[in-house]
């Protein structure tokens, strides 16, 4: 710049212009450390805004598919459940069928032994049938009720599928279909645990050895979905991976988008602290001076 | 032949001068911290002889001492009406920049507590139902979800329109300053004339003059030319508002009613003088010409953003609820409500019974979720807002970028005006000493003739 006069006001005004640029710069940086933020308005960084918009947005979605997978875990682990245990007393109910079987000229009461035992498994299938997980069948599709049978054995849900989103238009079913792992209705497991239990009260042994063999259909029927549901499971858990990889991922780019760098800000505080105190210092020397001090 | 008395008279003029001078320095000393006062200098000029030498007619006079030539103000024209420029714009950047960081301070994005947040926090409420469609709890957060982000949208919406209608009442109150201004520029002029007329001093004049013209330009961008006498002409995009002693009325045409409200039009100006009314040209600066652009673009913009937002969520939410069936069974109705000529303001949910929200994919009961998980995934409008807030707050960014880069230059000139025109202390010290030492000497010089005197007068003829 040209040599100029340099005045008292020009002096007050650069000082103060000097001193509120310090400030300025002082109180933003403030504000970052004491909100942790370095985005507080959109104008701060348009681009980083967005991505910063986008982010959250994606957290909150991610945070809901690993609970909707969660969620859906628990269906599926109560499906399993109960379906081991339907296989679990199909197998007594084999074993029992064949009993009956090999005892032709046993006597008719152990017969219906064998038959009020058989009666027993169908009640406890029917049970098992009918597990719920907060209070919905998950055999039983879409119902409203909280039943997939009824105590005969006939299946009374509504057919429907029940998804959880999973990932980003990704559904998977996470009830089972009651009729496709216990036999449509007439055909069930039920039905022939009835007509297995009448043969031997009858001492049928045709209707006997019929049994044996429809239960060796339900039972793989059973294993069937068992396997089904088991490998769904094994889908939806490590959907619920992904998505709590996912989320720490996009938490970490988050707070680098959002948050403020910490030592960084600090440094910068420091450095303009000392610039704040020095643009003071000399200020207060500078504005004491005067020709006055040198008169008498 | 110089008289004998003629050394008395001049040493007179020294003392003369150094006190007007002295007086001077006291002046500039007085108002070292007086906004607007530009410095006083003296100049002097020496006293020649008196008339031109002729054949018979010779001075032998070597000069009749001092007087005092002019008493300069010291300013630059063009600097002023640099200075007058630059504040213009920097009010027009600073009025903008202000209003502006109030509207994004408001949005709360990026945030938990913003529109943004509420679309995510409506999204999920929509898969807990999914998940859980028989319950009422689900279904009430789904509804309550619904009504925060229909608040969060409208209290943006109604922030707009808070600021729009400060602005629109700040112009008044600045129209209403133009023109007391302008009142009082033209008395000024008034009284410049008078003065300069009869020879009077016009300098503190001066000073007022420029004062109201700063705040003119800082006002509205107007620009000043100065006529021979001093007088002030200010025209405002190139029509007269003050023409020496008469200053016209600015007055708002049209866009905004005298209450603040306004009638819908475009905002725009006019000058009424003596003899008519002339419309002022679009594309005024200063700090009315700030608001007005961003009551005429920048807000006007983002509400119609706001409202192709508020219009886009809840024309795809209800498409999607019309497609599925509440608990009852029934057909889905409309999810949200709005009035299409102003959707952002009047977005609300329609539905009020949680039976009612249509979960359902399949007609007649059950605990079908089918629509609730596509709910959840129905709408885009997300992208539509990142896109207004990010196109908004690149809008503000640049704003803030011209407002620094204006302030520099503004300063600047600030820095070049008070350079030349401004008091400094130990000048005027100085000039003081000076003026004290040559009162001093020339006392001396009186001394001496008197003692000179004195001995021709009372010690001639006399032998000691």
């Amino acid at each position: 710049m040209a040599l100029q006069r340099v005045t008292d006001s020009m002096m007050v005004q650069s000082s103060l212009a000097a001193m509120q640029g310090n400030l300025a710069q002082l109180a933003a940086t403030q504000q970052q450390l004491t909100s942790g933020r370095k985005l507080n308005v959109p104008s701060d960084n348009p681009t980083d805004t967005t991505s910063a918009m986008r982010l959250r947005s994606s957290i909150a979605d991610q945070t809901q598919y690993s609970r909707n997978a969660e969620d859906g875990d628990a269906w599926l682990g109560q499906a399993d459940t109960a379906l081991t245990s339907a296989n679990d007393q199909l197998l007594r109910a084999q074993d029992l069928a064949l009993q009956g079987a090999n005892q032709g000229s046993a006597s008719q009461t152990s017969l219906d032994a064998l038959a009020s035992e058989v009666d027993q498994i169908k009640a406890g299938m029917i049970d098992a049938a009918n597990t719920t997980y907060l209070g919905r069948p998950v055999f039983g599709g879409v119902t409203a009720g909280v039943k997939a049978y009824d105590a005969s054995g006939a299946y009374v849900g509504t057919p429907g599928t029940v998804d959880r989103t999973i990932a980003p238009g990704t559904t998977l079913r996470v009830d089972t279909d009651g009729q496709a792992a216990f036999g449509p209705t007439g055909d069930s497991v039920f039905d022939h645990l009835t007509a297995l239990s009448t043969a031997l009260r009858a001492g049928d042994s045709t209707g006997i050895t019929a049994g044996i063999a429809a239960l060796k259909t339900d039972q793989n029927r059973i294993s069937a979905a068992q396997t089904d549901v088991g490998t769904r499971q094994n889908r939806i858990e490590a959907a619920d991976q992904t998505a709590q990889d996912k989320l720490l991922s996009l938490q970490t780019s988050l707070t680098s988008v959002e948050n403020v760098d910490l030592p960084k800000t600090i440094m910068n505080l420091q450095m303009q602290q000392t610039a704040y105190q020095a643009s003071l210092a000399a200020t207060s020397r500078v504005m004491q001076q005067s020709l006055l001090d040198y008169l008498r | 032949m110089t008289s004998t008395f003629s050394t008395l008279s001049t040493a007179l003029s020294a003392l003369q001068y150094n006190s007007a001078a002295l007086a001077v320095a006291g002046g500039n000393i007085a108002n070292v911290s007086t906004a607007g006062y530009a410095r006083r200098t003296i100049n002097a000029e020496s006293v020649a002889q008196s008339g031109m030498p002729a054949m018979w007619s010779r001075s032998v006079s070597n000069g009749d001492g001092v007087k005092v030539g002019s008493v300069q103000r010291m300013v630059d024209p063009l600097l002023d009406a640099q200075a007058r420029r630059q504040h213009a714009s920097q009010a027009y950047l600073d009025v903008q920049q202000s209003s502006l960081q109030r509207v994004e301070t408001g949005f709360n994005e990026p945030g938990a507590s913003g529109v943004a947040a509420a679309i995510a926090d409506f999204r999920t409420s929509w898969h807990d139902l999914a998940n859980n469609p028989g319950s009422d709890a689900a279904r009430s957060e789904v509804l309550g979800k619904a009504a925060t982000l229909a608040s969060a949208i409208g209290t943006q919406a109604a922030n707009i329109t808070t600021e729009s209608g400060d602005q629109r009442t700040r112009i008044l109150n600045d129209v209403s300053e133009v023109n007391s201004v302008a009142t009082e520029l033209a008395s000024t002029n008034k009284a410049i004339n008078a003065a300069s007329l009869n020879g009077s001093d016009t300098g503190t004049l001066l000073d007022t003059r420029d004062q109201l013209a700063l705040r003119l330009s800082e006002l509205t961008g107007a620009t000043a030319t100065t006529r021979a006498d001093g007088e002030f002409d200010v025209t405002l995009n190139g029509v007269s508002l003050v023409d020496g002693a008469s200053a016209g009325t600015l007055q708002i045409a049209s866009g905004i009613t005298s209450t603040g409200a306004s009638d819908g039009n475009v905002i725009s100006y006019a000058i009424t003088d003596s003899s008519r009314t002339t419309a002022v040209p679009a594309g005024m600066t200063g700090e009315i010409g700030g608001v007005t652009d961003l009551l005429t673009t920048t807000l006007p913009a983002y509400s119609s953003g706001l409202d192709a937002v508020a219009q886009q969520l809840a024309d795809e939410i209800n498409t999607q609820h019309e497609a599925g069936y509440d608990a009852n069974g029934n057909a889905g109705t409309a999810f949200f409500s709005y009035d299409p000529t102003d959707p952002a303001a009047t977005l609300a949910v329609a539905i009020t019974s949680t039976s009612a929200l249509a979960a359902s994919g399949i007609p007649g009961g059950g605990l079908d979720a089918a629509n609730a998980t596509a709910m959840a995934g129905s709408t885009t409008v997300e992208a539509s807002y990142q896109q207004l807030i990010n196109g908004f707050g690149t809008h503000v960014d640049a704003v803030n970028r011209a407002t620094t880069s204006q302030q520099t230059l503004t300063t600047q000139v600030d820095t070049s005006r008070t350079a030349l025109s401004g008091v400094s202390t130990d000048e005027e010290l100085t000039s003081m000493l000076t003026s004290q030492r040559s009162y001093q000497a020339a006392s001396r010089v009186m001394t001496t003739v008197d003692s000179m005197l004195d001995t021709l007068i009372n010690h001639t003829g006399l032998v000691a």
